[in-house]
């Protein structure tokens, strides 16, 4: 049911990817408008695939408990939040592209950027249903039962999906400079939007990486281990950190902050699925 | 010591020497490899710190005021009516889009004037801050922390852990108590859902405390914490082994790890290891076989399906009830310097905060008779940093001035 719910909704996310396509190619506002709305459509039906999950995952561990204060079944609650594993955490991941495209980019979703955030949820959904990747619900090992496990997974993907997006927008940049092109936001603009997404993924990420070690601490007593997903959130975060003096300090500003933006998500793709196959550590329940 | 570029230098070092640990050398972060480039950017943020800060605090605490105002480059001008009551529909305006705002008279002119994000400049020095402190934290951490292991079996009383390296005890001025530890299984031999081991704190003879503790639940006494790690099983006693050939059997007694000779030279049998539940078929005992010199062989035996194991040739083999207990492996430590790392994780959410999202913007509109005695408005402001929240303020702030005048 509910994987039939995301397949629809990794179909809808291609449809806005053309559609905002089209829409930059043929210069058509009514054509964005018409995008917007689908993709909103299109994540209301992701949300509701979390959340149906969320349920179900909740309903299974409360087979196994005998539960009736309000206070315990919402602790359960939270426990069963769907980002437990590496199928849970990828659905959640191309959540979060949309959700920060129509909350916090909305001035901007239009054309080629609204292209970005379709294909990359199109993306990630078409890899969770076609890769293979094990999808049961699995009951959750102690180490996990942690209040903390909510927000540090929450901020770490918000995080991801920002810089992925300051992704797109660094390609659309390098593109841009090639090539002029009518249908591309002038490159001051992007420039800016870049920033702007780097800024709120660099927040994020230090939430991510904080929680989790505040975590860690009331696990096993140990607030940082250099295992390898911590080692590469931080060579992730130290890139970013290099951007950020770069611009601020510096006053570098459009290709080379495009390009140390395209190396800052090289590192996040190695943090999230690089680190997971090819590095043990402790995050390995991820796979 | 503060140029820019040593800084970006050093963080890709520290990038590249990271990498280098989670491929190849894995405790590369101990050695000057890393702690060289670490120590050097730690200087570097000192250096940058005591360059900056004082000048950041007093840029911050310096009042914003209506002559300050007056020098901002001028956004847009309106006309109001002579009869209008100027500096209230100013401040009103203001109010409705920004927050409060202050009101002078200088010389002949009403200036109205709002601030925000004075504290920007301390952004970038609160987040450096927060990074020696977390530096600082991990060094008290390393010279003056302890941390090591504890095992506990039910009823015997504890007073040392172990360090791991070197090896050796650690006395401790209180006893600790295993009452009991139980292992939850979500399923029969699946998924463990929760190691819960019942303690007891005492402490010159007394009791002093009686707590539980979990995983993602420790708990501390007399300076130490206690975190549960993991557990493991032990046989109670010996195990027993039968053996039998035909119509003969025998009944032999394993101490565990030990090689104990099979009767009328058939070999030597070792018990290796013992599982309380191995994969959900109950007790069993790995056993090591060897006889003359064929290869050793290592094997698992069940209790309840001793069936399942490898004949050795016609000899036949059989566990007696295998009784488990249980141990609890708890984490101890002490670190005087994680509420420095604390402290500094907040000072940086705090730092990141003020330098990104609050950028500084000032407003100010600066009213004065005109001609016909009408009253001439402009409208002034800056911004360092955040310039399209600065536009879309300004614009909407033109338009509520322009119709203020109705
Ligand atoms: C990885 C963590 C960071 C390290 C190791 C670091 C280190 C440094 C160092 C050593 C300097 C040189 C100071 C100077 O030239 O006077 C500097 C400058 C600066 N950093 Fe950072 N920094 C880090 C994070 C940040 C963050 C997250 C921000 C953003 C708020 C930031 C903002 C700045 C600014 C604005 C300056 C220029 C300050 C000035 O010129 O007075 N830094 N940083």
């Amino acid at each position: 049911m509910l994987s039939t719910i995301l397949g629809a909704v990794t179909l809808l996310y291609l449809g806005v990817a053309l559609a905002f396509l089209a829409a930059g190619l043929w210069v058509s506002p009514a054509l964005n408008r018409w995008a917007r709305t689908l993709l909103a459509a299109a994540l209301a039906a992701h949300t509701v695939a979390i959340l149906g999950r969320w349920w179900e995952s909740y309903r299974l561990a409360l087979g196994n408990a005998a539960l009736t204060h309000f206070s315990e079944k919402l602790r359960l609650v939270i426990l069963q939040a769907p980002l437990s594993n590496f199928y849970e955490s990828l659905v959640f991941f191309a959540w979060c592209l949309p959700f920060l495209g129509l909350i916090t980019f909305r001035r901007y979703l239009r054309d080629y950027l609204g292209m970005v955030v379709a294909l990359g949820a199109c993306l990630l959904l078409a890899y969770v249903s076609l890769g293979g990747v094990d999808s049961r619900i699995k009951p959750l090992m102690p180490a996990l039962k942690s209040n903390w496990l909510l927000i540090h997974v929450v901020t770490c993907f918000l995080g991801y999906a920002a810089f992925t997006l300051g992704f797109g927008v660094a390609l659309l940049y390098l593109v841009r400079e090639k090539r002029p092109r009518e249908s591309l936001p002038p490159l001051p603009q992007l420039d800016r939007l870049l920033y702007r997404a780097t800024i709120i993924g660099f927040l994020l990420l230090t939430i991510g990486i904080l929680t989790g070690a505040v975590w860690a601490e009331t696990a096993w007593g140990r607030y940082w281990s250099w295992d390898p997903k911590e080692t590469w959130s931080l060579i992730t975060w130290l890139v970013y950190a290099t951007l950020l003096h770069a611009r601020l300090v510096k006053g570098w500003q459009g290709r080379r902050i495009a390009w140390l933006a395209v190396l800052g998500f090289a590192a996040v793709l190695f943090t999230y699925f690089g680190v997971s196959f090819l590095l043990p550590g402790l995050h390995s329940y991820l796979t | 010591m503060t140029s820019i570029r040593l800084t970006v230098f050093l963080l890709l070092i520290l990038a590249v020497v990271a990498v280098a640990g989670t491929v190849a050398v894995p405790d590369i972060y101990y050695r000057l490899w890393f702690l060289v480039p670490l120590g050097l950017l730690a200087l570097n943020l000192l250096a940058c710190l005591a360059e900056g800060l004082p000048q950041a605090i007093r840029k911050a605490a310096r009042p914003f005021t209506g002559e300050m105002a007056l020098s901002m480059p001028e956004r847009g001008r309106f006309i109001w009516p002579a009869d209008a009551a100027a500096a209230a529909l100013a401040q009103e305006a203001l109010g409705r889009e920004l927050g409060r705002s202050r009101h002078e008279v200088i010389g002949e002119k009403e200036v109205i004037f709002y601030s925000r994000g004075r504290a920007r400049p301390l952004g970038p020095y609160l987040v450096h801050l927060a990074l020696v402190l977390i530096l600082v934290g991990g060094i008290m951490g390393k010279f003056w922390g302890i941390e090591g292991r504890m095992l506990l079996q039910p009823d015997l009383d504890v007073s040392s852990f172990e360090l791991e390296k070197p090896r050796k005890a650690v006395p401790l001025a209180f006893q600790v108590r295993l009452d009991r530890f139980q292992v939850f299984y979500y399923k029969e031999g699946g998924t463990p859902k929760e190691f819960r081991s019942d303690l007891r704190f005492f402490q010159d003879g007394e009791e002093k405390a009686r707590v539980i503790c979990r995983v993602n639940e420790p708990v501390t006494f007399g300076g130490y914490t206690f975190y549960q790690s993991s557990y493991g099983a032990m046989p109670q006693g010996s195990i027993i082994l039968k053996a039998s050939q035909g119509d003969k059997s025998w009944t032999l007694e394993l101490p565990l790890r030990r090689w104990v000779d099979l009767p009328e030279g058939q070999g030597r049998i070792m018990a290796v290891r013992v599982e309380a539940n191995l994969q959900g078929h109950g007790p069993a005992v790995q056993l090591g076989y060897r006889a003359g010199s064929e290869h050793p062989r290592v094997f698992w035996l069940l209790e309840k399906h001793p069936e399942m194991a490898e004949p050795l040739g016609s000899l036949r083999l059989a566990l007696g009830p295998v009784k488990m207990q249980y141990y609890s492996v708890l984490q101890v430590k002490h670190d005087p310097g994680v509420w420095w790392v604390y402290g500094g994780f907040l000072l940086m959410l705090i730092g990141l905060y003020l330098a990104f999202f609050r950028p500084s913007q000032r407003w100010a509109v600066v009213l004065q008779r005109g001609k016909k005695d009408r009253w001439d408005g402009r409208l002034l402001g800056t911004s360092a940093r955040g310039r399209e929240t600065f536009v879309i303020h300004t614009e909407r702030l033109l338009e509520r001035l322009k119709k203020g005048a109705g």
